[in-house]
């Protein structure tokens, strides 16, 4: 059998794999050793165990943990709240001023902690009522927190960055630097869009009675701003090469998780056990992708599935752009079904190659691919933000939800088009902090 | 059977507990090796190791413990739309196939481990640490996991549990605690 077939064979066993809703880490192991074992014999298993473990076997990885503990540290403390309530203290004139608050704390958290989800239900349990207390309409107060979650995954640190960065071998720092500005863009674009909406539907400023004093306005800061310095720290030791990622995260997870303790006052052992108990959860699925997607990828190597995909792209000689249209749209439809997780650590290394070879840049494809999975988080079937809207407001129709996120579906695909034509947006940070990739 | 289960839930919890542990003590190493290096400005040996063993023992030995929690991430579309007779189905292939490939990769693994042990390999780092102690994780945790799979089996083939946790209507009972 030829290793096209073969690739075509393995992809429809993947996906009917993948439908049965086993755990996609042993979908993708289950896949790879059948595979091995069918085209190459038993003999083959011989590599898998070392090649399971060497999956793991990297000090880069330890920054995968540690990352997540620093968000699972400020996602158990009340620190959303406040920054929350701070934001809304500050810009609670501007008209539209609580969704755009909303917009911000959102962008804000999600650099905290790196969870899409956490980010929606930290910010949407406060924020969707109050909105709704407010008179916004039910689409904006539950769309505009289905998206602002989603900027937990673009702007750094960022698990899907580490884990494009790992995949590729691609500098992490310097992606985490690639994600700062597209992240401002998105919200920018997201917060213009929103008071646009508001504005034409003849909706205005609330706060017209009120006045926040300055006490009040400053009263909420000190809480937050401690984090915000943290998450700013690992990045400075990180694009200065002070320290490694892992290093920068794990000095970083420490000082989060002594913050949370001491500011917030966790002296109960049950919320440390929360932090540790969600870091090793969450920490344990993704690293067990990653093995079994490095088994996975063996096998495609081996069966010289990859390189025949690439050269058979190649072969095609289309037009870059058609190339990279196809290559998102492949991008979305992965993202409506398979955690980002899974895609990235499938597809990147299969892409890689496929991208550099039609002239585009590494660095800047990791965040056009992390806007791709951002989509994925607020479409059906499987949009994980929807479901963590729906449960804040069940009261609000799913539909309501739904037509409230298509409009920043819309700006996500709009940044990806700014980002097609200015892709200095993507590359001017880490290349002006950073110097440029020498070649 | 009832002995079974509870004796396989209490080694799953058992070892999410190491896993976590393990994962908590990867952080505070990081942190002296960063002190060592950066504060007292010295050479470190076996925290790089260590931190690197920690956290793939943590994986395989926590690993149990999430399926357990349901916390393995899934495409859980069909499952979620589909009709309880269509979905017991999914879920007997869907944990067929896991079992499958845990039992394999816990033979497997541990045949790599027993060759680590009689042939003394060591890590190539200065430590030298003994590879067959980090290596036993992936025996110990798979195994556990297969027994883990064992259970789930069992308890959907005679309708203990409901397949994939699914008791309502809607998408909703899907929610995860996944991150990204």
């Amino acid at each position: 059998m030829s290793p096209a077939t073969q690739g075509i064979l393995v992809f429809i066993v993947t996906v009917a794999v993948f439908l049965t809703g086993a755990p996609v880490a042993f979908a993708l192991g289950a896949v790879g050793i059948a595979f091995l074992v069918i085209f190459q014999g038993p003999a083959a298993l011989h590599v898998a165990a070392e090649t399971l473990y060497s999956g793991l076997h990297d000090f880069t990885l330890v920054s995968i943990p540690m990352f997540i503990m620093m968000g699972a540290a400020i996602g158990s403390s009340p620190a959303g709240r406040d920054l929350y309530i701070a934001l809304d203290r500050w810009l609670y004139r501007v008209p539209g001023g609580l969704v755009v608050s909303n917009l911000g704390a959102c962008a804000i958290f999600a650099a905290l902690t790196g969870s899409s989800p956490a980010t929606c239900a930290a910010i949407g349990k406060m924020g969707i009522p109050e909105m709704r207390k407010r008179g916004y309409p039910d689409e904006v107060a539950t769309g505009s927190i289905c998206a602002g979650g989603t900027l937990g995954i673009l702007i750094p640190p960022s698990i899907t960055l580490i884990l494009y960065g790992i995949a590729t071998e691609t500098s992490i720092g310097r992606l985490f630097l690639a994600g700062v500005l597209p992240g401002l863009l998105l919200t920018a674009l997201f917060m213009g869009w929103t008071v646009f909406y508001i504005w034409k539907s003849g909706f205005r400023a609330y706060a017209e009675g009120f006045r926040y004093s300055w006490k009040e306005k400053f009263a909420s800061i000190p809480k937050v701003a401690p984090f915000l310095v943290i998450v700013i720290a690992v990045m400075y030791v990180l694009y200065g090469g002070i320290a490694t990622p892992s290093e920068a995260a794990g000095v970083g997870a420490a000082f989060c998780v002594l913050f949370a303790v001491l500011i917030y006052r966790m002296w109960n052992p049950m919320q440390w056990w929360d932090i540790l108990r969600s870091t090793t959860r969450e920490s344990v699925m993704i690293l067990m992708i990653i093995a079994t997607a490095v088994l996975f990828g063996y096998m495609l190597t081996s069966l010289y599935i990859t390189q025949t995909l690439a050269e058979a792209i190649a072969a095609l000689n289309v037009n870059k752009w058609v190339l990279m249209g196809l290559i998102n749209l492949f991008l979305l439809v992965c993202g409506c079904f398979i955690p980002p997780a899974g895609i990235i650590l499938m597809t990147a290394p299969i892409l890689l190659p496929i991208i550099t070879a039609a002239g585009f840049d590494p660095i800047w494809f990791g965040v056009i691919m992390t806007i791709n999975m951002e989509i994925g988080l607020i479409t059906p079937p499987v949009g994980l933000n929807l479901f963590v809207v729906n449960a804040i407001a069940p009261d609000v129709p799913t539909r309501t939800v739904l037509w409230g996120s298509v409009p920043y579906v819309g700006m996500m695909v709009l940044c990806i088009v700014i980002l097609c034509i200015f892709p200095e947006i993507v590359t001017w940070l880490p290349d002006y902090l950073m110097g440029p990739v020498v070649k | 059977m009832e002995l079974f289960t509870r004796i396989v839930r209490w080694l799953s919890v058992t070892f999410g507990l190491i896993a976590a542990g393990l994962t908590a003590a990867g952080v505070v190493v990081v942190c002296q090796m960063v002190f060592v290096r950066y504060v007292l400005n010295q050479t470190t040996i076996w925290q790089t190791d260590f931190v690197t063993f920690s956290l793939v023992a943590a994986t395989f030995l926590g690993s149990p413990y999430v399926l357990l929690t349901k916390g393995h991430v899934n495409v859980d579309v069909l499952p979620i739309y589909a009709g309880p007779r269509a979905r017991w189905w999914l879920a007997f292939f869907a944990v067929s196939i896991s079992l499958a490939f845990v039992a394999v990769m816990a033979w497997l693994t541990f045949s790599f481990w027993l060759e680590a042990y009689e042939n003394n390999w060591r890590s190539d780092s200065m430590w030298r640490a003994r590879l067959w102690i980090p290596y036993m994780a992936m025996p110990v945790g798979l195994g556990i996991l297969t027994l883990q799979y064992i259970v789930d089996f069992l308890d959907l083939v005679t309708g203990r549990e409901p397949p994939f946790g699914i008791t309502g209507e809607g998408p909703a009972v899907s929610i995860k605690e996944t991150g990204i």
